[in-house]
């Protein structure tokens, strides 16, 4: 009985085109997004090149530039036609190479032999030749990477050129070693967040929609025991979570090569168990609420603000500290907590026992609730 | 004759309404027994809590000898249920909702029998969304016969459908009667109580006024029978007002001419004939009381829909 009531949920789950649909459109859709902007082709936008100039220097300036795949960038262009682009916004900076940057007597024999032995040309005068940036002042987050790569690039051909090297430098340490882009912290954010929205609304409404259509009552005038009705309620749904975490996570590794580091298993474990803690809000919004519309809105109540506040899309330590006291509670923060803690640290999900036992405490509370207030039928 | 209901000083209580204000009665084996009366009246929660999914705020109601409250699984294996207006599942095939609701009893029913007994055999890989009003209805009923049930609960199995339609329900009542089984049902519907249930208990604001066999109940009506006619444009105002004399009349619903009188006894019937007959009407009709009349002086109103 039981197995056939689990059949003929997934049947009715797949037959329902449109909320199939949904509950996979949101996932794909911001996999998609995130991967665009800030996945391994991502690049801050496009700046032109008008390059007057046809020395080794400055050719290897352009190619070098457009091998750093900061940017996309667009030459055979006058400086007229970028500075309007860049007032319209099509482009976020320009570049103007003046003729004859670069020339310099025996400087690109220099270039060639960089590290070669040093000349006696080091006393030479040379006169001051000048790149021009043109920027969009609004633009300053795209044009911080422009501006540090030219400086890098003219450091170098400045020592170089007087055939010095650098004696103080630095070197970049990360503090876990891992390769970990925005992308891979936005990721597992999706992760928690599609199930969520899936399961909590899901639920919510699925059940609700049940109440009114008097589906609940009739299965109450049947022998079928209550629990039976929602195991299989349940689990059905949690084939659904299956499907979408393999989607989204599918989407971040093919196509925009996300860094997870722990084991998938453990991550879909641990997105299975805040699946379950949702789909459990959602029977306590059902609970609730008398209208298939009003649980509607009471789920949206309840998403939306974590989908902010839960840190899926930032980290919620920036939040202001009385912020940061409450909404590390909610129910989704710990959870992507512990994802993170999995995808990019390659931790266990039992590393984080304090996140951990925060979500294992609201599925207890939630599911005490629901016990208490959830009914097939009013009495 | 076995009685397969009893139901004793039932109270039902909501914060501030009495839904059922200790009603008493019992259901025989076999026969089709309607709860008749107004929306709002308590037949539904009369029925839910027999059905054993409401709780009553107290009285004590039995189901085939178990109790209602304490012994609710062995009632849900022997009676069928039809909620008032309830859908089923969106996206399940009626063939599908019926082998699964088959799985709730272990029951072996064959869901292609039930729908051939409803003429919904073709209807059977279709969604429930598709069905009309009527094949909606009918395959409701049909799906509260899975388990094959000893008692089966309708609740206004006829409300909103067309006359054809409900014509065509009243014959599988019949029919599921037919079976041996014993039917509950609720109605607002007069004509319906009338035509298929052999007792009928009155309902109003929660407290049963009347409850017979169907024909002895009409017969309580203070006018049993009744003639109506039509009269032609020039009335004996002398003859009319010796028709008059003989019972109540009524103009019926403002219509010009067109007259009821509603008689008392036999006597007084063949009294008032020939008088009506001597004012020459276009049309003459006499008739019995119907349970509408009853209903009508019991409560002082008409059934609203």
């Amino acid at each position: 009985m039981f197995l056939k009531l689990f059949v003929a949920d997934i049947k009715m789950m797949f037959r329902n085109k449109q909320a199939l649909f949904w509950a996979f459109m949101f996932p794909v859709l911001f996999s998609f997004i995130f991967g665009f902007f800030f996945g391994k082709e991502a690049k801050s936008g496009t700046i032109a090149i008008v390059n007057n100039s046809k020395t080794q220097i400055s050719e290897s300036y352009v190619t070098a530039l457009e091998d750093a795949n900061i940017y996309t960038v667009k030459k055979d262009i006058s400086l007229e036609e970028a500075s309007e682009q860049i007032e319209s916004g099509k482009i976020v900076a320009a570049v103007e190479i003046p003729e004859s940057f670069g020339e310099l007597p025996n400087l690109s024999e220099r270039m060639v032999m960089m590290q070669g032995a040093p000349s006696d040309s080091n006393n030479i005068e040379i006169p001051k030749q000048t790149l021009k940036i043109f920027l969009d002042p609004a633009n300053a987050q795209a044009n911080a990477p422009l501006i540090g790569f030219t400086d890098k690039f003219l450091s170098q051909v400045n020592l170089t050129a007087q055939n010095a090297s650098e004696i103080f430098t630095y070197e970049q340490e990360k503090t876990n070693n891992k390769d970990l882009t925005y992308y891979d912290f936005v990721l597992s954010g999706i992760l928690g967040l599609s199930v969520m929205n899936s399961s909590i609304t899901g639920i919510a409404i699925a059940m609700s929609k049940y109440r009114e259509d008097k589906i609940l009552k009739r299965i109450t005038t049947t022998p079928v025991p209550t629990w039976a009705f929602i195991l299989a309620e349940v689990l059905s749904r949690l084939i659904l979570n299956v499907l979408q975490i393999s989607v989204v996570l599918s989407i971040g590794i093919y196509f925009f090569d996300a860094n997870i580091y722990g084991s998938i298993f453990a991550l879909v474990m641990a997105t299975m168990l805040g699946a379950l803690l949702f789909q459990l809000i959602g029977f306590a919004i059902a609970a609730l609420s008398k209208t298939t519309d009003a649980a509607q809105g009471m789920g949206t109540a309840i998403t939306i603000p974590m989908m902010f506040l839960g840190g899926v899309f930032f980290p919620i330590d920036s939040l202001p500290k009385w912020l940061y006291a409450v909404v590390q509670y909610f129910p989704l923060s710990p959870l992507l907590k512990i994802l993170r803690n999995i995808s990019s640290e390659g931790a266990s999900l039992f590393a984080d026992s304090k996140s951990l036992y925060i979500v294992c405490a609201w599925a207890i509370g939630v599911l005490i609730f629901s016990i208490w207030r959830f009914r097939l039928s009013d009495e | 004759m076995k009685r397969v209901i009893e139901v004793k000083n039932l109270v039902k209580k909501y914060s501030k309404t009495t839904a059922v204000d200790s009603i008493s009665f019992e259901v025989f084996q076999g026969e089709v027994f309607g709860l008749l009366g107004e929306n709002g009246a308590g037949k539904s929660t009369t029925l839910e809590i027999i059905e054993g999914l409401r709780r009553p705020t107290s009285g004590e109601v039995k189901v085939l000898g178990f109790d209602a409250q304490s012994q609710k699984k062995q009632i849900k294996k022997k009676i069928g249920v039809q909620l008032q207006s309830s859908a089923y599942y969106n996206f399940l095939t009626l063939k599908e909702i019926l082998n699964l609701f088959c799985t709730f009893y272990e029951s072996k029913t064959e869901p292609m029998d039930l729908l051939r007994m409803v003429n919904l055999e073709e209807k059977a890989n279709a969604y429930v969304n598709s069905l009309s009003g009527g094949q909606k209805q009918r395959f409701s009923i049909v799906a509260s016969l899975v388990n094959n049930p000893e008692i089966v609960f309708l609740d206004e199995p006829t409300t909103g459908l067309d006359p054809l339609a409900r014509r065509n329900l009243w014959n599988l009542i019949s029919q599921i009667k037919a079976e041996g089984k014993t039917v509950v049902l609720t109605t607002h519907y007069m004509e319906e109580a009338e035509a298929l249930c052999d007792r009928i208990a009155i309902m109003e604001k929660g407290k049963i006024l009347a409850m017979d066999e169907t024909h002895k109940l009409i017969e309580m009506s203070e006018n049993p029978f009744s003639i109506s006619f039509v009269l032609g444009s020039k009335i004996d105002k002398d003859a009319f007002s010796k028709v008059v004399s003989c019972g109540e009349i009524e103009n019926i619903f403002g219509k010009k001419n067109h007259f009821i009188l509603r008689i008392k006894d036999r006597a007084c019937l063949n009294k008032a004939l020939p008088l009506v007959m001597k004012l020459n009407p276009d049309s003459i009709q006499v008739g019995q009381a119907t349970l509408e009349d009853l209903f009508i002086d019991l409560t002082g109103k008409v059934i609203g829909e």
